[in-house]
């Protein structure tokens, strides 16, 4: 991942370039670091979590910072390893400040209902209004597909070969 | 002064392109002389915001669409003279009235923006640009004519609508930096402050929701906005599944080969995409000068889909819905769906 052609070629090379480029720079390291020998459910289970992380870091590192949900997940990553509990809090006060706006406004309830959802399952989307978080959600979109796609790639050449 | 005035904003109005002297100019305006000004040249004056109503459809539509091309012009920082209440009130009820070229701003303003920006934001600017200080130029109204920031605007826009003192600051301080798009009110719509700028919103909503429904497959036929959220939820769901499922059957395939990193980063620098595919399936074995002959064959092999399965079949629908302007999003889906064409091919021929 520290990669200098990965660091100076941001918007010169495609967004599946990079992501795959980190990704399999996080895989080989991850079977470097702990070869294969057991199939028993522990292992498989801990190497399962370590390629789903580097799967979404990688894809976040290829984002860089450009959008909201990249930059929510790449902080993810660092309060892990910190452990800090900031972000929790500070979302917690952005929801209780919407569900404020929510009963003022009064308009399309249905939709905020459904809005929360979508908050959820993007990255850093609890603390922005609709408009945001729809934009944010394409562009999630758009990189969680480039994710499946290569992954599945990636998982294919591995059972043929 | 008054004559100064009238005859710089002669040609610039035919221009259409604001000069930078007008920092001058409007250093020595005085505001009763602006209000006069206003009051009295309204039709010499053909790029002043009151003038724009009286203009011919056509016209108005040509001004709409110089904005785009006009540079901004450094002029919104002689905006720091506060609004006299009185011309504020005059403009408002420009703004509110809108009789007759209701179709142009629509046409012009679908013209004007591209998918993201929206049109309906221009219909609050007419309440925030009157807000703006008239002292100053009339031609500095034309704001209508720059591009703006989208968001900046909104939240400018916003302020203004909602206070008429406090926008006034507002609007000083973000001056520099906001440009207008010229809106009227539609015809037979409410056009106090509050149910433009949500209007605007709405406008805005409705412009992602529809960029999203190209995204998500098979939401193009939902009408509504909940299904489609609906829709667009559940697609994000199953795709973060699929990843997790995908890293799952990673962990337990035992990997026997190891990549050739450098090969691969290698053939990346400024090629196409299929020709990393090829590279970062093959293992060592395969001597890199097959790779390199078979990249030719592959790049005439993207139509073929022999094994080809729902979930891309939908993306592949889904690439035919994505406009121009959603190019940039596009580009990488489709670039991807023509690598793994390739993919499938090279497979097959294993």
């Amino acid at each position: 991942m520290n990669n200098p052609k990965l660091l100076s070629l941001n918007s010169t090379t495609s967004l599946i370039s990079r992501f795959t480029r980190g990704f399999i720079q996080a895989l080989i390291r991850i079977n470097k670091q702990r070869p294969v020998t057991s199939s028993s459910p522990r292992e498989m289970y801990i190497r399962h979590r370590r390629i789903k992380s580097a799967a979404d870091k990688s894809m976040a590192l290829a984002v860089r910072s450009r959008r909201n949900w990249s930059r929510a997940v790449l902080a993810r990553f660092r309060k892990k390893r910190r452990r800090h509990v900031l972000v929790r809090r500070i979302t917690t006060c952005a929801m209780k400040k919407r569900g404020l706006e929510n009963k003022k406004s009064g308009h399309k309830e249905a939709s905020h209902g459904q809005a929360n959802e979508l908050r959820r399952l993007v990255p850093g989307g609890e603390a922005m209004d609709l408009c945001s978080l729809l934009e944010e959600t394409a562009h999630y979109l758009k990189c969680l597909n480039t994710q499946v796609q290569v992954m599945r790639c990636v998982a294919d050449s591995y059972s043929t070969i | 002064m008054d004559m100064e005035v009238i005859a710089g904003t002669g040609p610039r109005s035919t221009t259409k392109m604001p000069e930078p002297d007008q920092t001058g100019l409007n250093d020595s305006l005085q505001f009763n002389e602006e209000i006069h000004h206003l009051m009295t040249a309204p039709n010499e004056n053909a790029s002043s915001f009151t003038a724009l109503l009286e203009l011919p459809p056509t016209q108005a539509m040509e001004l709409l669409h110089h904005s785009p091309d006009l540079v901004k012009p450094a002029l919104n920082e002689e905006l720091l003279v506060p609004p006299n209440s009185a011309s504020v009130e005059r403009a408002t009820r420009f703004s509110a009235f809108a009789p007759e070229s209701s179709p142009v701003p629509e046409d012009s303003g679908a013209n004007l923006d591209k998918v993201k920006s929206e049109p309906a934001e221009t219909e609050s600017n007419p309440n925030s640009s009157s807000l703006q200080p008239l002292l100053s130029d009339p031609t500095v109204e034309i704001r209508s004519q720059r591009p703006a920031k989208r968001k900046e605007r909104e939240k400018k826009v916003k302020g203004s609508t909602r206070k008429s003192k406090s926008a006034a600051k507002e609007s000083c301080e973000d001056g520099e930096k906001l440009p207008y798009v010229h809106v009227r009110a539609r015809r037979g719509q409410a056009t106090d402050s509050h149910s433009l700028a949500e209007r605007a919103r709405r406008e805005k909503i409705n412009a992602r929701m529809k960029l999203l429904q190209q995204l998500v497959p098979g939401c193009n036929k939902i009408s509504g906005t909940a299904l489609v959220l609906d829709e667009i939820i559940n697609h994000v769901q199953s795709l973060q599944r699929q990843v997790e499922f995908l890293s799952m059957r990673l962990a337990a395939v035992n990997p026997r080969i190891d990549f050739n990193l450098d090969s691969l980063l290698a053939a990346e620098s400024g090629s196409l995409m299929d020709s990393n595919f090829p590279s970062m399936v093959m293992p060592q074995m395969w001597p890199e000068v097959q790779v390199n002959g078979n990249r030719q064959q592959y790049q005439q092999e993207w139509h073929f889909d022999a094994v080809h399965q729902p979930v891309w079949g939908g993306e592949e629908d889904g690439h035919n819905f994505i406009t121009p302007e959603n190019s940039l999003l596009s580009y990488d889906s489709s670039a991807n769906s023509a690598s793994l064409h390739s993919n499938h091919q090279l497979k097959m021929e294993l």
